[in-house]
C-alpha cells in the first residue's frame, strides 16, 4: 500500500524527509545503493537498414531528492536516454550496452515482464502536455485513479479517494475531476499529469518538456509546483528540455548532451556559471539575457551530425572553435575535477580545470563571455488553475 | 450540454425528412401524366374509387399549398396511395419489409462484429502477410458490385458445390417437422445473400478500423499507458479502442444510403422476397405507387438510422457533445 | 497593352506560392508509381476498346447475326461462350465497354461540373448561401439516391419518350441515365471543392485581388478555378469509378437497353436468363470482370493522384 501524503513537510531536508524513507522499497533493492547510477549506456535505432547511434555511451547518476536536469539540442539524444530507463522504446530500438542499476538494481537485463514491475511504481514519467497527452474519452479522475486500481490494486473507492487527493496536491479542486481533458487549460492538463506521474508514490519523475507547450506565466506555476512537490515528497527529478532556464530555475545538477554523448555534468551553480565545455559555453551564449544589455547573439554554425555515421574522435569537433587535430581522432575522455565532469580534450586527464589553450583569435566567437549567474529571484507563489 | 447536441441532431433529422417529403410529393407530380391518369390506367381501380381519390388528394386544386398540405396530411397518417395490386402501397411494403430489415440488419451486424475485430487485430500486429492480402482484397472487393459477389455465390456454392439452396427465403411450399427445422431452412436460404452483403462491408470497416487503431496507438496517452505498466490487453480494450471506434461509427453512417442499393440488387440475385424484388416489379409495371413509397421508407430510415449513430458517437465521444 | 487591372493581377498570381504541376508533369510522377502505372495501362487498354470495338470484334451481333449455340459454353468458335439468343459474349463484352465507358464519361462531366461549380460559389461567396447549398448537398448524401436514381429515370423515360435518337452514340434512353447520375451524385465532388475553396479564400493573392477591385466571379474564375483543378481532376477519376457503378447497377434492375446493352445490362440479361443458377458463368463472369477491373484502376489511378496532389506530404526527392 502506498503511504499517505501528509501536511507540508517544507521545513525538512529533503533527504531525511519521514516520506521519503517511509517508500517502500523493491524486494530486490539494495538500501544502500545509490538511487539510480546510468553506466556506460548505449542505445541504438534500427532505421532502413542503417544504425542510428542515438545514445552512445552515456553516464550518469542520481540521488534521492535531487533534480537532474538533461538539456541539449533535438536529437541529441536525451529524451532516448530518458525512455531507456523505463525500456519505453519503439520495436526498432535496443539497448546495445551499458547498465540502468536502480537501488543496484540492474534493469537492463530483466525481461519486458519483469521490468514491467518498476514502470510507474519506482520510475514515472510526464509527457509534454500537447493535446493527445490524456485520453480524450475517459475523465480526469478516471485516468488518475487508474493506476492506482490496475497496478496498486486498490479498491475503486479507495481509487477515487486516492485520486482526489492527487488532485488536491497539484492544485486542481477535487470537484472537477469530472471533467474531460478538452474541457480544461494546458496548465491544468499538465498538473492533471504530474497528479498521475505521482500515483504510485514513485522514486523518480521524468518529465519530458514538460513545460514546452505552455506559455510563460502557467510555465513558472508548474515549475513551482514541482519544486514544491519534490520538497514535500522527497522525489527525485529528471527534467529533460531544450530551456536552460527551465534547468536553472529548478535543478541540482545539469547534464548537457550532445550527439548521443555527454558534454559536461556537474552542479547548475558550476556549470552555468564557468562552462568549460565549448559546446555549453555556446549553449549559454545562445540564451538572450533579459537582464543584461542588448548584444548580438552567438550563433552555433553547422548542424548536429548524421547519427547512422557519427564522425570519430569528438563529435562536436566539427563545430568546435577551439577544434585541435587529436579532437577529430580520439573520443575525449571523461575527467572530473571538483563538481563538474568534462568530456573535451581542452581538459586532458589530469587538468584541473583550467583550459588548456585558447582559440586562434580568428575563430568564430573566440571571445566567449562568461555567463553571470541569474540574480537572486523571490519565488513565485502557485496560482490555481 | 448534451441536450443540445441531441436537439441539433433531432432538428437536422426533422428537417432532411421533410425535404423527402417535399422531394416524393414533386415526383408525385412529375409521374407522367397527371396523377389521376396513371389511377386511371391501372386497371384495378374503379371510378369511384377515381373520384374518392381525386377528393382526397384535392387533383382539381391548385397544387401548392392545396395539393401539398393534402399530400402530407395523408402520408402522415399512412396513406401512400394505391398500388396497381389493387392493394393500398402500405400493405404491400408492410409485407415485403421484413425481409429485407432481416437481411440488411444481420448483414450490417455481421460485418461490423467481424470487421472491426479484423481491423483492431490487424492495427495492433502490423505487417506480415494477412495485412497485405487483407489490403488488397478489400480493394478489389470495394470495386466488385455486390450482386455481382452474390452471382459468383450463387454459382460456387448452390449451383455447383449445392450446400445452398438458389432463391427465395424458405423452400417454397415444404412443411417444416418444427420451429428449429423451420430455422435451418431459413439459415440455409439466408446464408448466401448474406454474406453477399456483408463481404464488402467487412473489407471497408477492416481498413478503416486498422487505420483507426494504427493512429491511436501512436498517441501520447498510450505511450504513458505503456509507462505506466499496464498490460497490452488493457491498453487495447480501455484506451485504444474506444478511439479507434469513432471514425468507424462516422463510416457506418456514411455507408448506410449506398448499402441499400447492394442489398435490393442482392435481393434480386436471390429471389429473396424483399422490397429489392419489389423494386424490380413495380419498375416494369410502372408502378409509381410503390416506387414512391419505397423511396420514402428506404430514405426515412436511412435518416434515421443516421440520426442513432449520431447519438452514439455522442455518447462515445465527450468532445461533440460540448 | 495590358489593362491596369490584369497588370496588377498578375503581380498578384504571380507571387501566389502555389505551385500548379503541370499536367505532363503529373503524369509522369503518376507513371513512375506502381499503381499509377497499372491502373493508367487498365485503363488506356478499356479505352481503346470502347473508341474502336468494331475493329477488334466487329460489329454488335443481334438477334438476327447471332450464329452461335444458345448459351453455348466457351468453345473455339465462341471464346467465352454464347448468350441464350447465340451471340458471342466476347463481341458483346467488347460493346459494351463502349456503352459503360461513355456513359460514365459523359455523367462524370456533368457530376464534376455541377459539384465544382457549386463547391467554388458555396466556398467563396459563403453566408446563408453556403449554408443553404450544403444543406442540399447533404440531402443527397444521406438519402438513398439509388432509389431516387430509379424513380427520376423512369420518370424521364417515360415523360421524353424513347426512341431511337442518338447523342454522342448513346440511345436516348440511356441518356437519361446520364443525367439523373449528374443529378444525385454531385454532392461529395461540391464537398470537397468547397472546402478547398474555403481554404484558398484566406490565402494573399485572393486579398490582394479584392484589394485591387475584383469581382466574385473574376476571382472565382482566375484565382480559385485554377488552384482547385488539379483536385478536381483526382476527384473526377473517383466519381468515374462511382459513375461506372452507378450505370451499372441500374442497368441490373432493368433500366438497362438491350440493343445498346451496358455491362450491367449484360448482367441482367444474365440473370433473367438463370445463369448462375444454370452454370453459365461465362456469360456474366466477363462483364463482371471488367467491371471489377476498371472500377478498380479508377480508384487505384485516383488515390495515386490524391497522394501527390495533397499538400499535407511532400514529394520524396
Amino acid at each position: 500500500m502506498s503511504t499517505t501524503i501528509s501536511g507540508p513537510d517544507a521545513a525538512e531536508p529533503v533527504a531525511s524527509s519521514p516520506v521519503a524513507a517511509a517508500r517502500q522499497l523493491p524486494k530486490l533493492a539494495d538500501p544502500a545503493a545509490p538511487l539510480l547510477v546510468v553506466d556506460n549506456l548505449k542505445t541504438y535505432f534500427s532505421l532502413e537498414g542503417a544504425t542510428v547511434h542515438a545514445v552512445d555511451g552515456v553516464s550518469f547518476r542520481l540521488d534521492r531528492g535531487e533534480a537532474l536536469g538533461i538539456a541539449g539540442e533535438s536529437g541529441c539524444g536525451k529524451t532516448t536516454t530518458a525512455l531507456s530507463l523505463i525500456r519505453l522504446l519503439p520495436p526498432n530500438a535496443r539497448i546495445e550496452e551499458g547498465s540502468i542499476k536502480l537501488y543496484g538494481i540492474d534493469l537492463v537485463g530483466k525481461s519486458d515482464n519483469a521490468l514491467r514491475r518498476y514502470r510507474w511504481r519506482e520510475v514515472s514519467i510526464v509527457f509534454q502536455g500537447a493535446m493527445n497527452a490524456l485520453n480524450p474519452v475517459h475523465r480526469l479522475r478516471d485516468q488518475i485513479a487508474e493506476p492506482l486500481t490496475q497496478r496498486l490494486g486498490l479498491s475503486e473507492k479507495a481509487a477515487r479517494r486516492r485520486a482526489g487527493e492527487l488532485l488536491e496536491l497539484v492544485g486542481i479542486p477535487k470537484r472537477r475531476g469530472g471533467a474531460y481533458p478538452h474541457e480544461l487549460s494546458g496548465g491544468m492538463r499538465q498538473r492533471a499529469m504530474i497528479a498521475m506521474a505521482l500515483a504510485c508514490d514513485p522514486a523518480i519523475v521524468i518529465g519530458d518538456e514538460p513545460t514546452t507547450a505552455l506559455d510563460v506565466m502557467v510555465q513558472a506555476q508548474i515549475l513551482a509546483l514541482l519544486e514544491d512537490l519534490r520538497h514535500k515528497l522527497g522525489l527525485s527529478l529528471i527534467l529533460i528540455t531544450h530551456d536552460l532556464s527551465v534547468i536553472a530555475e529548478t535543478c541540482d545538477r545539469v547534464l548537457v548532451m550532445y550527439a548521443g554523448r555527454v558534454a559536461e555534468e556537474g552542479s547548475v551553480d558550476e556549470v552555468f556559471r564557468r562552462p568549460r565545455h565549448p559546446y555549453t559555453q555556446k549553449l549559454l551564449a545562445a540564451f538572450p539575457n533579459i537582464r543584461a544589455d542588448r548584444r548580438t547573439l552567438d550563433v552555433i554554425p553547422g548542424s548536429p551530425p548524421d547519427l547512422r555515421h557519427p564522425p570519430p574522435g569528438c563529435r562536436f569537433a566539427p563545430r568546435c572553435p577551439f577544434a585541435m587535430p587529436v579532437c577529430t581522432e580520439v573520443v575525449p575522455p571523461e575527467v572530473t575535477f571538483g563538481q563538474v565532469r568534462v568530456a573535451c580534450h581542452l581538459y586532458p586527464p589530469g587538468s584541473d580545470g583550467r583550459q588548456v589553450t585558447t582559440a586562434p583569435p580568428d575563430a568564430i566567437g573566440a571571445t566567449v563571455p562568461l555567463v553571470e549567474p541569474p540574480p537572486a529571484e523571490p519565488p513565485l507563489e502557485i496560482a490555481g488553475g | 450540454m448534451r441536450s443540445n447536441y441531441l436537439a441539433r441532431r433531432i432538428g437536422t433529422a426533422i428537417f432532411t425528412i421533410v425535404l423527402i417529403v417535399i422531394v416524393n410529393f414533386g415526383l408525385f407530380r412529375m409521374m407522367p401524366g397527371s396523377p389521376e391518369r396513371v389511377l386511371s390506367r391501372n386497371p384495378n381501380v374503379t371510378p369511384e374509387l377515381i373520384a374518392a381519390t381525386r377528393a382526397r388528394w384535392g387533383l382539381d386544386k391548385p397544387v401548392f399549398p392545396d395539393q401539398f398540405v393534402r399530400y402530407l396530411a395523408a402520408t402522415v397518417q399512412g396513406d401512400l396511395g394505391f398500388s396497381f395490386r389493387g392493394r393500398p402501397v402500405v400493405d404491400i411494403l408492410a409485407q415485403r419489409i421484413w425481409p429485407t430489415v432481416i437481411l440488411f440488419g444481420l448483414g450490417e451486424l455481421v460485418a461490423i462484429v467481424i470487421g472491426l475485430a479484423l481491423g483492431a487485430y490487424s492495427g495492433w500486429r502490423r505487417g506480415g502477410p494477412i495485412d497485405y492480402l487483407g489490403n488488397g482484397l478489400s480493394l478489389i472487393l470495394y470495386s466488385t458490385p455486390y450482386f455481382l459477389i452474390g452471382m459468383a455465390l450463387l454459382l460456387v456454392f448452390a449451383t455447383g458445390l449445392g450446400w445452398f439452396p438458389t432463391y427465395g427465403m424458405m423452400t417454397a411450399g415444404a412443411t417444416h417437422a418444427g420451429p428449429i427445422d423451420a430455422l435451418v431452412d431459413f439459415l440455409a436460404h439466408i446464408a448466401l445473400p448474406l454474406t453477399a452483403v456483408s463481404i464488402g462491408l467487412i473489407g471497408q470497416y477492416a481498413i478503416v478500423m486498422r487505420a483507426s487503431v494504427v493512429e491511436t496507438l501512436s498517441e501520447d496517452y498510450v505511450t504513458t499507458a505503456r509507462a505506466m505498466g499496464l498490460s497490452d490487453g488493457r491498453i487495447l480494450r480501455h484506451h485504444a479502442l474506444p478511439n479507434a471506434l469513432l471514425p468507424t461509427v462516422t463510416l457506418i453512417a456514411i455507408n448506410l444510403g449506398y448499402i441499400i442499393a447492394g442489398a435490393i440488387t442482392v435481393e434480386i440475385v436471390f429471389n429473396w422476397p424483399g422490397l429489392g424484388t419489389l423494386t424490380v416489379e413495380a419498375l416494369s409495371a410502372r408502378d409509381y405507387g410503390i416506387l414512391q413509397g419505397i423511396f420514402l421508407l428506404l430514405s426515412v430510415a436511412v435518416v434515421l438510422a443516421n440520426l442513432v449513430a449520431d447519438l452514439v458517437y455522442g455518447l462515445l465521444d465527450p468532445r461533440v457533445r460540448a | 497593352m495590358t489593362t491596369p487591372l490584369a497588370a496588377a493581377e498578375g503581380l498578384a498570381a504571380g507571387r501566389t506560392g502555389t505551385r500548379l504541376a503541370s499536367p505532363s508533369h503529373l503524369l509522369r510522377r503518376l507513371v513512375r508509381r506502381p499503381d499509377g502505372l497499372i491502373g493508367l495501362f487498365v485503363l488506356v487498354t478499356f479505352a481503346v476498346l470502347a473508341i474502336i470495338p468494331d475493329l477488334i470484334v466487329g460489329p454488335l451481333q443481334t438477334a438476327i447475326t447471332a450464329e452461335g449455340p444458345r448459351l453455348g459454353a466457351p468453345s473455339a468458335v465462341n471464346l467465352l461462350g454464347t448468350d441464350e439468343l447465340g451471340r458471342d459474349i466476347v463481341n458483346l463484352t467488347v460493346h459494351a465497354t463502349r456503352i459503360s465507358m461513355v456513359i460514365g464519361l459523359l455523367a462524370t462531366i456533368i457530376t464534376v461540373f455541377i459539384g465544382a461549380f457549386l463547391g467554388i460559389v458555396s466556398g467563396y461567396v459563403g453566408g446563408r448561401l453556403d449554408a443553404a447549398l450544403m444543406r442540399i448537398a447533404d440531402f443527397f448524401l444521406v438519402i438513398p439516391t439509388f432509389v431516387l436514381a430509379i424513380i427520376l429515370t423512369s420518370i424521364i423515360r417515360d415523360l421524353a419518350g424513347s426512341g431511337a435518337r442518338e447523342v454522342f452514340g448513346i440511345r436516348f434512353g440511356l441518356i437519361a441515365i446520364v443525367f439523373v447520375i449528374g443529378i444525385t451524385s454531385w454532392s461529395s465532388t461540391a464537398r470537397i471543392i468547397r472546402s478547398q475553396t474555403l481554404s484558398l479564400r484566406e490565402r494573399a493573392f485572393v486579398d490582394r485581388a479584392r484589394v485591387i477591385g475584383a469581382g466574385g466571379g473574376h476571382i472565382m474564375r482566375r484565382h480559385i478555378l485554377p488552384n482547385v483543378i488539379n483536385l478536381i481532376v483526382a476527384n473526377a477519376v473517383l466519381v468515374f469509378a462511382g459513375a461506372v457503378l452507378t450505370e451499372t447497377t441500374l442497368s441490373f434492375v432493368g433500366l438497362g437497353d438491350p440493343f445498346q446493352p451496358s455491362w450491367g445490362q449484360l448482367l441482367d440479361a444474365a440473370r433473367e436468363v438463370g445463369a448462375p443458377s444454370l452454370g453459365a458463368w461465362w456469360y456474366f463472369v466477363p462483364p463482371g470482370l471488367c467491371i471489377i477491373l476498371v472500377v478498380f484502376a479508377f480508384t487505384l489511378v485516383g488515390s495515386a493522384l490524391d497522394d501527390l496532389l495533397n499538400p499535407k506530404r511532400a514529394p520524396r526527392r
